[in-house]
């Protein structure tokens, strides 16, 4: 028996390979096709703030100067792609946990606006003087909150042995619907000025903050996944409950664990939204639990469960925001975004079938081969025919 | 030349050979029992009839002409039906509903509910039923349903009808009535075939009997010919030549499992038993019996069980796997598809699991450790795969066998219950199995091992306990092994 990773690189082996395929290939079409674009030229004196470069004309004039630059490939763009799809990301790692344990949860987007609104409602009596304090007090409530109304989604799933599409489906309305009644359907806003520019805190005119965010959750959700006790346990209660529970694995217990993490995400993201656009409502976030799910299954998450990968679901999200923003980078209207959406997620699924009866052919073929193996290598009065397939 | 023959019929699943070489006649107005211990191809070979599934190899005639039943429409138009225990129904319809299910009596595209009416009760009324036909399904009870598909079945003009497990679910009464109706359908020349592991059943309605074991024909004869004794023997009687194992030379050690009065509703009442360090306790009974819900029971996946457990004396909480695998048991379960592995998991990801805690620190999986002890293990235990990332669900039964045995040889225990530990299993691999058991036997394990090939627990046991419907019905010492003995305690 020869030890594992000995054996070349397979896709088989590093299923977001596909992915990060796709995703080079919309930028490049991107790229190519969406032609170029004149934008004001900035840079940044010593002090540290940006301004308008300003340049002589023949005239001899000073006017703002203009540079021209690929319309989807500048920093300026992609940074932008990066931060629209990171709360989509942060959640769909999230929503990944759960699917893998083959569950689900439609409850995310209702988590991230009671969690938002519970977080506005901290921090807006402090005002924009609020310091550090209020920052930190908020930004804990934010994320408690979200986490609790996730744990309650996995203990009422556990508790009453009801699909967790019922269940959140339920609490996709209660949750929002507490959002509403605590803040009678206004916005909440004026938080501290401290926790505003903490997020939205820019680097060459660039906010990184919920892109950095993300790429931690991400990695923090990939190593849970892929390197922690924990983590396998929840592929082996997707991939099959009862075995699980002979194996001695506290099958409710991951359930709880699972939908838990999505409300945390979920809170990082409410967290992230109430900094970026200063203001909170029990409208936040309508319809991005189907966002959440579609990245997840494009990444590769299997909704029968024991299958998928944080990355898988970061790269999901890029592939869905990418397609998104590039429609108007290629000037199609922003309409037929949903149109495409909709064709991509189903054809991200079908192409996974396609690959999952390949590998299975292939698997078969292998089995037989070493089934044929085994008969020529056994004693000659062991009667066993070799297979004919 | 007979009414309806298959023909060197094969069948392989992934990892198993369900079926291999069959052949078989079946006779007009004659009810032909299909025999044999659970794995041993006989649903598959009514299924294959039925057209669920297509044969690898192998033909199938009615009449002399082939038929190619690839589709259970296809094999219906034909005359063939198939009676089954997963009763596929629409449980809100009405009866009649569901009667006429594929071809509802419309007028003008309205449903016809007075010929709706009419034709499903002329169908129940052919088998002598009186079933309401306008309950909803859901309102039956499971012997009605079974009338009813029944009914179905008989009324598309059945020549061959495939009865498989039919009273399983059924009373005593319930059982008479079906009895009687095939009778009725034997004099209309009906050919049926009889799935079943109730022995008195088999002797009472059937004309023939065919028995199968792990895939192939072992012997067809008419029931004058044989006897309850004969026939179990043809079903587990297997003649392997086995060594005698060492376990047997040492003297079992203390105490390791007691059961006292073990009872859980419905599945067997106050089992008592024990077992010790060093020696393989054999649990014998036919399918049915209640063994692999005794062995969840103790391994504390039965809530509802009552009784005494104790492990080296101390009682032992039931209902609680975890405790039970703290306090050093294991089982392998006997369906390893369904409880044994996750199939879609690799060997690695399955031998780590039970123990993924013992492997880990502060959460992270040790993975250099996780490897060489998992290796350790699959070397031991000779595992034939192209590496440990492969997928279970593409090995052969032996192999997955071996690999969920590995899951509990992960960290020593004091008691492992092993239930068909070779069931599906190669040849080959059935010998290596055995070895095994011996030698963690001869290290001081205790085992119980439930098998239903009895000279694989004639061999292999130091004492057998046997239930019978729930009981235990005695327990045999090795110097008192004998196939007689064991089977009049089963039967």
């Amino acid at each position: 028996m020869s030890s594992p990773g000995k054996s070349g690189f397979s896709f088989s082996k590093f299923p977001e390979g596909g992915l990060i395929v796709v995703i080079i290939a919309l930028g490049l079409l991107l790229a190519i096709f969406g032609g170029s674009v004149r934008l004001p030229k900035f840079e940044v004196t010593p002090d540290g703030k940006r301004v308008r470069v300003f340049e002589t004309n023949p005239d001899g004039r000073k006017v703002p100067a203009f540079e021209t630059v690929n319309k989807f490939f500048n920093a300026r763009t992609i940074v932008q792609i990066a931060k629209d799809t990171s709360f989509f990301a942060i959640m769909a790692v999230g929503m990944t946990v759960v699917i893998i344990t083959g569950g689900i949860d439609l409850s995310v987007g209702a988590i991230y606006a009671l969690a938002s609104v519970s977080g506005a409602l901290v921090f807006s009596p402090y005002g924009p003087s609020g310091g550090g304090g209020a920052t930190v007090v908020g930004i804990l409530v934010t994320i408690g909150v979200a986490t609790l109304l996730g744990f309650l989604n996995g203990a009422m799933i556990t508790a009453f042995k009801v699909h967790p599409f019922i269940i959140t489906l339920g609490t996709m309305a209660i949750y929002r619907g507490i959002a509403f009644v605590q803040t009678n359907g206004q916005s909440i806003g004026g938080f501290p000025e401290a926790f505003r520019t903490f997020v939205r805190q820019e680097y060459n005119g660039l906010s990184l903050v919920p892109l950095i965010v993300m790429i931690i959750v991400v990695i923090v959700g990939g190593i849970f996944l892929s390197q922690f006790a924990t983590g396998r346990k929840v592929y082996a209660v997707g991939g099959n409950e009862i075995a699980s529970r002979y194996s001695g694995i506290r099958v409710g217990r991951i359930k709880l664990l699972a939908y838990s993490i999505s409300g945390f995400v979920a809170g990082i993201a409410a967290v992230l939204s109430l900094g970026y656009y200063g203001a909170g409502s029990s409208g936040d976030g309508q319809g991005y639990e189907l966002n959440v799910i579609a990245a997840t299954v494009v990444g590769g998450a299997s909704l029968v469960g024991g299958k998928g990968t944080a990355l898988g679901a970061l790269l999901g999200a890029i592939i869905l925001q990418m397609i998104s923003n590039g429609l108007v980078i290629l000037n199609i209207p922003q309409n037929y975004s949903q149109i495409v959406i909709g064709v991509v997620v189903i054809a991200a699924v079908l192409l996974d079938q396609f690959n999952a009866v390949l590998a299975k052919r292939r698997l078969l073929a292998k089995a037989s081969s070493i089934k044929k193996e085994v008969v020529r290598s056994s004693d000659s009065h062991v009667s066993l025919k070799p297979k004919t397939t | 030349m007979a009414f309806l023959s298959v023909e060197h019929i094969s069948k392989t699943f992934p990892g198993v050979r369900a079926l291999d070489d069959v052949s078989v006649d079946f006779e007009k107005a004659s009810v032909h029992a299909l025999m044999g211990e659970n794995g041993a191809g006989k649903s598959t070979l009514g299924k294959i009839i039925a057209g669920v599934y297509t044969p690898d190899q192998g033909i199938i005639k009615i009449e002399g002409r082939e038929i190619k039943p690839t589709d259970p429409r296809i094999a219906q138009g034909l005359g063939i039906a198939l009676v089954h225990q997963e009763l596929a129904f629409c449980p809100n319809m009405t009866v009649a509903e569901n009667l006429l299910l594929g071809g509802f009596p419309t007028n003008a595209g309205f449903m016809d509910w007075g010929k709706l009416r009419e034709k499903a009760r002329s169908l129940l009324h052919e088998i002598g039923s009186d079933i309401d036909v306008d309950t909803p399904l859901a309102q039956l009870t499971t012997g009605q349903e079974q009338m009813v598909q029944i009914a179905g079945a008989v009324g598309v003009n059945a020549r061959i009808i495939i009865f498989d497990e039919p009273t399983s679910s059924l009373s005593t009464n319930e059982s008479e009535h079906l009895f009687e109706l095939m009778a009725r359908l034997k004099a209309r020349g009906v050919a049926m075939l009889y799935v079943s592991h109730r022995m008195d059943e088999i002797f009472r309605v059937c004309d023939t009997i065919t028995i199968l074991r792990d895939g192939k024909h072992v012997a067809t004869e008419p029931i004058a010919q044989t006897n309850r004794d004969r026939l179990i023997r043809q079903m587990v009687g297997r003649e392997v030549l086995m060594k005698r194992p060492k376990h047997l030379d040492q003297q079992p050690g203390e105490e390791i499992l007691r059961v006292e009065n073990l009872s859980s509703t419905g599945k067997f009442e106050n089992v008592s038993f024990k077992v010790c360090r060093g020696e393989i306790v054999g649990m014998g009974g036919l399918v049915g019996a209640g063994r692999t819900e005794v062995a969840t029971a103790i391994f504390g996946l039965d809530p509802r069980a009552t009784g005494e457990v104790y492990i080296k004396g101390v009682k032992l909480p039931l209902g609680n796997v975890n405790e039970a695998m703290r306090r050093r048991l294991a089982l392998l379960p006997e369906d390893r598809k369904r409880a044994g592995l996750v199939l879609g998991m690799s060997i690695m990801d399955n031998v780590s699991l039970a123990h993924i805690d013992h492997f880990s620190q502060m959460g992270f999986i040790d993975r250099g450790r996780e490897l060489t002890e998992v290796e350790k293990l699959t070397k031991r235990l000779r595992v034939k795969a192209p590496n440990l990332e492969t997928i279970t669900a593409g090995l052969s039964g032996g192999n997955q066998q071996k690999v969920a045995l590995a899951k509990w040889m992960v960290r020593d225990c004091d008691l492992l219950i092993v239930d068909e530990p070779t069931r599906g299993v190669d040849v080959g691999a059935k010998a290596e199995i055995y070895e095994l058991l011996d030698e963690v036997a001869c290290q001081g394990l205790a085992i119980l091992m439930i098998s239903s090939e009895l000279p694989e627990l004639l061999n292999l046991s130091r004492r057998v306990v046997v239930l019978r419907e729930g009981f235990v019905t005695g327990e045999l010492s090795h110097e008192k092994f004998s196939q007689e003995a064991v089977l009049e305690l089963m039967a």
